[in-house]
């Protein structure tokens, strides 16, 4: 494959290798259950796999920012948790419906910029703020809801169940967050600036960027994200729980590595983890399409992440 | 190139191997089934020696104010918050109890162990408990028991010496039969189901299941069982199952049984957004204003099975006898309340009386 | 640094000092011995988890998967005795064992596949948690001898047992970690990953050592869990990694690496137990523990912050 390792076709697949090793699982399982049972790529389940899981790529494209830029969230989930009955809460209140939307994505960019700030300035590491946060978060919201569940939202509010062309709306954010991300990330300073304090922030420093001011804004960015993630989480139903969805963000972190950030920071793209999180989704239809034994389900996850992994891994060790 | 094949050849075959299922019936534990009569014959319950634990030395609180803690499987989930306002309800009608719900946020034994420690070091007179596992709670309901504090369970029971009395909304078998019975009548004798549950290891779930298997195979015979998938007790999680579930099977799935307070909305939504409405039943257990749109709607005919907010009511009252004395090993039935008397079964279970169905006429009057 | 690194545990023995004067004053019966040892009792899992963590966490790693190798191995104790018919001791000992062998199945990833610990031990705590899902089918196994609860419920010269245990262990890694040669290869370590391996030391083999100790002190824990609770179930140990590290955290151990103490790692461990039980027995519940634990995770970090002249972070 001489063609395959010079020039632009191998900077390429180089610098986009580990979104194509995602997007090759994909497509391979897509294939494989198909063969077994045709009704898996029929247009109601892409449906289900994608629209069911848009909140989670909508969230992973914040959470990679953040590990791009050295940093990590383990309070995602319980943010998304909080945000969600905020939302419910002022629909049920009887607020107009933009309110009821847009409060929750305030309230999501607020909270994380002072999380930022806090990162920021008091020199904690940012996954000891957000270990606190999740807790004082998940302990909050029952304190605060009693654990009671809010339904009797009204109609107009159900933003995940309304679709364009009968394309649901969840699937257009997911694409479109992560288009103009992309498209952000690579040709706008600001984000530049997240790759260069997340790959070493004294010298970034030095090139005139502040890894303060980066670390609030791309938290803030990460805040912006989770409320729309949040937003969709909360419509996809006619009830709202009380409790914080249980490994969300594992989920996500899980979804935003696999899909090519690295961990150490400074490289990968938010096209990766969306397709990361899509791929989760296709993996979760495909263990019950293809019958594996309920019981052996996690383990199937669990190795198949593995799998990813290594992959990844190998692909480094002979490109570097 | 040759590590990239070779792990996914790998992960491939395990998935292969896996696709190996197991028994047809998953989610049902290998307890010993009783299935009920196929007809309205009520079974027959044998009356059985007391078999419940005895507190230690317990103080006289005839007639005095309790203290009382009730430390459910877990917090914020609609099914707990009922039989919360139960538990409240029963001790402001008693006057003389002071009682508050308190419980981990995950179902985690661990968390509930820890929680009935701290009130038995704090010195409560009397605790109330639906349990995540009936063993892993029984050394420290023991302990409960030895420090003279007076243990009564509900919903889901505790190996039965670690506690006094245990208020049991309906047999296992009788719920079983109920279900099926109602799912057989909506979808035909010869006709598909599922089943989304919670987790394989929450005992309730598991002994259910594993009773409507027996039920199902002794009385209607040509019902199909299709598969039982997991959701836990996360929403969105049971509506993405329940949605693959009615994707993969098309048209032959046409009922499901929803065995949470959480799945059975979120597959009436499943079905309500597959345009389905009407043409897969959804049955299940679920509180009244979880189910209310779907039951107003006209896509689910009947709901639930028993009433949550009687069974924390009826745990109340049965507390305060024990406490009271009037209540001893030996009784054959407790007054609770407004509920009247309640029957003493399988030595010393309460039983709360016949299943109560949710429909379009009487769902509008609750809210919980 | 040594003078540093006294500031930071006796500023956190001062506010363990506050907490527990505060939560005395709130209720009489939270400064007993009785409640005391049974603190002691409860703390004993999550603390024999969190001092191998320790180890972990100043080379710079992390261990996600701690709790999922824990109620693999429970589920494996169960198994083995049950299913397969072995003598209980030998179904403990193979299952400690095996717990070990997750572990160096971690650091078989880290060191040879150079994938980062985060990674490796997020996909480890589905894979492992999976594996106890599967071999258990959701069945429990009960009904144990009564000579195997005296380490889960026993006392033993009226302590409990499994504390007795803890103490040993937390003085064996308090051992290792000040006055080794490989205590300070993990310190080393921790401070400069690079450095360390080019002066010599055995970064690859430390690593994996560690890694497996960190796995079969969780199937310790589990087995200390299972006899504790008279049951196995599948779904043990949920959450205690996260448990563990907010302890380690908390004594002062630099997510960074390079920095930290099993001294500050037990106090952490006391803090927090005496924080969810005396917070419970003045009257709070279970929501309001939870929000100031996480408010004196961030509190205590941002004040030993304040003292510390070394800048970094």
């Amino acid at each position: 494959m001489v063609w395959a390792s010079t020039g632009r076709v191998a900077r390429f697949l180089q610098g986009y290798g580990q979104e194509i090793v995602v997007a090759a699982a994909i497509l391979v399982l897509f294939g494989v259950v198909d063969a077994v049972n045709p009704r898996f790529l029929a247009p109601v389940n892409l449906n289900t796999i994608f629209s069911g899981n848009a909140y989670i790529a909508v969230a992973a494209i914040g959470m990679s920012l953040v590990i791009i830029c050295g940093h990590i969230d383990v309070s995602v989930g319980s943010l998304i948790g909080v945000l969600a009955v905020i939302a419910g809460t002022l629909a049920v209140k009887g607020y107009p419906v933009w309110v009821a939307w847009a409060v929750p994505v305030v309230a999501g960019v607020a909270c994380n910029a002072a999380i930022g700030a806090l990162i920021a300035y008091s020199r904690i590491p940012s996954i000891v703020v957000t270990l606190g946060m999740m807790s004082i978060l998940r302990g909050g919201l029952i304190s605060v809801t009693g654990g009671t569940w809010i339904t009797n939202m009204p109609a107009g509010f159900f933003i995940a169940q309304m679709r364009l062309f009968g394309v649901p709306l969840p699937v257009y954010f997911m694409l479109v967050l992560t288009a103009i991300t992309a498209f952000w990330m690579r040709s706008f300073t600001a984000a530049r600036a997240i790759y260069a304090v997340g790959g070493n922030a004294e010298a970034a420093r030095t090139t005139g960027f502040s890894p303060e001011r980066t670390c609030i804004f791309v938290f803030a960015l990460h805040g912006f994200f989770a409320g729309i993630a949040a937003l969709l989480f909360a419509t996809q139903l006619q009830v709202i729980q009380s409790t914080v969805p249980a490994n969300l963000e594992l989920t996500v972190i899980t979804a935003s590595v696999i899909g090519g950030v690295s961990i150490l920071g400074g490289t990968g793209t938010v096209i990766g983890s969306t397709l990361a999180a899509i791929l989760f989704g296709t993996i979760s239809s495909s263990l019950i399409f293809l019958n594996v034994s309920a019981y052996w389900l996690r383990a199937v996850l669990g190795l198949m992440i593995l799998a990813t992994v290594l992959v990844d891994m190998a692909r480094r060790r002979r490109s570097a | 190139m040759k590590l990239t094949t070779g792990t996914l050849a790998f992960t491939f075959s395990l998935l292969a191997g896996g696709a190996m299922a197991d028994s047809v019936w998953t989610g049902g534990d290998s307890l010993p089934t009783n299935p009920l009569a196929c007809d309205a014959t009520p079974g027959t319950v044998a009356a059985q020696p007391y078999n419940g634990g005895a507190p230690t030395n317990p103080p006289d609180r005839k007639g005095k104010k309790l203290t009382v803690v009730d430390i459910p499987k877990l917090i914020g989930i609609g099914y707990f918050n009922a039989t919360s306002k139960g538990i409240a309800d029963a001790a402001k009608e008693l006057g003389n109890v002071d009682v508050k719900t308190d419980g981990p946020t995950k179902a985690n034994i661990d968390d509930q162990i820890t929680f009935i420690d701290n009130y038995i070091t704090s010195g409560v007179d009397g605790i109330l408990f639906s349990a995540n596992d009936p063993v892993a709670i029984a050394p420290v309901l023991k302990k409960a028991l030895s420090k003279g504090i007076d243990v009564v369970g509900y919903d889901a029971d505790a190996s039965p010496e670690a506690r006094q009395w245990f208020v049991n909304q309906a047999q296992f078998n009788g719920i079983a039969k109920a279900l099926v019975d109602n799912l057989a009548k909506e979808i035909g004798e010869d006709s598909s189901f599922a089943i989304v549950t919670s987790t394989f290891t929450t005992p309730n779930q598991a002994r259910w299941i594993a009773e409507m298997g027996a039920y199902a195979a002794k009385c209607h015979p040509k019902l199909n069982f299709l598969e039982t998938v997991e959701a836990q007790e996360d929403n969105v999680l049971s509506f993405n199952q329940a949605s693959t579930l009615i994707n993969k099977y098309g048209d032959k799935l046409k009922g499901i049984f929803g065995m949470t307070s959480v799945a059975t909305p979120a597959s009436a939504e499943a079905v309500t957004q597959a345009n389905l409405c009407g043409k897969v039943a959804v049955i299940g257990l679920a509180t009244p204003n979880a189910m209310r749109p779907y039951v107003n709607k006209g896509c689910v005919k009947s709901v639930v099975l028993w009433n949550p907010v009687d069974l924390g009511y009826a745990a109340e009252y049965v507390l305060r006898a024990v406490a009271d004395g009037v209540l001893k090993p030996g009784a054959t039935s407790v007054k609770a309340g407004k509920l009247g008397e309640l029957q003493v079964i399988n030595g010393s279970e309460i039983l709360l009386g016949s299943p109560f169905v949710f429909d379009n006429s009487n769902i509008d009057k609750f809210d919980f | 640094m040594t003078r540093a690194l006294l500031r930071h545990e006796t500023i956190f023995a001062v506010i363990l000092l506050a907490a527990l004067a505060l939560l005395a004053s709130r209720s009489d019966r939270f400064f007993t011995l009785d409640n005391m040892l049974n603190q002691g009792r409860l703390m004993a899992e999550v603390g024999l988890v969190a001092l191998p963590m320790t180890f972990v966490i100043i080379t710079g790693g992390i261990d996600l998967s701690v709790g999922s190798t824990l109620g693999l191995v429970a589920i494996l104790l169960g198994v083995l005795w049950h299913n397969v018919g072995l003598p209980l001791p030998l179904a403990m000992v193979l299952g400690v064992a095996a717990g070990g062998l997750a572990g160096l199945g971690n650091g078989f990833v880290i060191t040879r596949f150079r994938v980062p610990p985060l990674i490796a031990t997020l996909a480890t705590l589905a894979l492992y948690r999976g594996l106890a899902e599967g071999i258990s089918q959701a069945r429990s196994v009960r009904g144990y001898p009564e000579w195997f609860y005296v380490l889960g419920q026993g006392d033993a010269a009226g302590v409990p047992v499994q504390l007795w245990v803890f103490l040993a262990a937390a003085l064996l890694a308090g051992f290792i970690l000040t006055f080794t040669t490989f205590g300070r290869t993990t310190y080393a370590v921790g401070a400069n990953e690079v450095a360390a391996r080019f002066s010599g030391l055995h970064v690859d083999r430390a690593k994996l050592l560690i890694y497996t100790a960190s796995g079969l002190v969780a199937g310790l824990a589990a087995v200390i869990f299972v006899s504790r609770v008279s049951t196995t179930r599948s779904d043990m140990g949920t959450g205690v990694e996260l448990d563990a590290i907010t302890a380690v955290v908390l004594g002062g151990t630099s997510i960074f690496g390079g920095r930290g103490t099993i001294v500050g790692t037990v106090l952490g461990l006391i803090l927090i137990q005496v924080l969810k039980n005396g917070l419970a027995l003045s009257g709070v519940k279970g929501d309001g523990t939870i929000v100031v634990i996480g408010a004196v995770l961030i509190a205590s970090t941002l004040l030993s912050n304040l003292f510390r002249r070394d800048g970094n972070g």
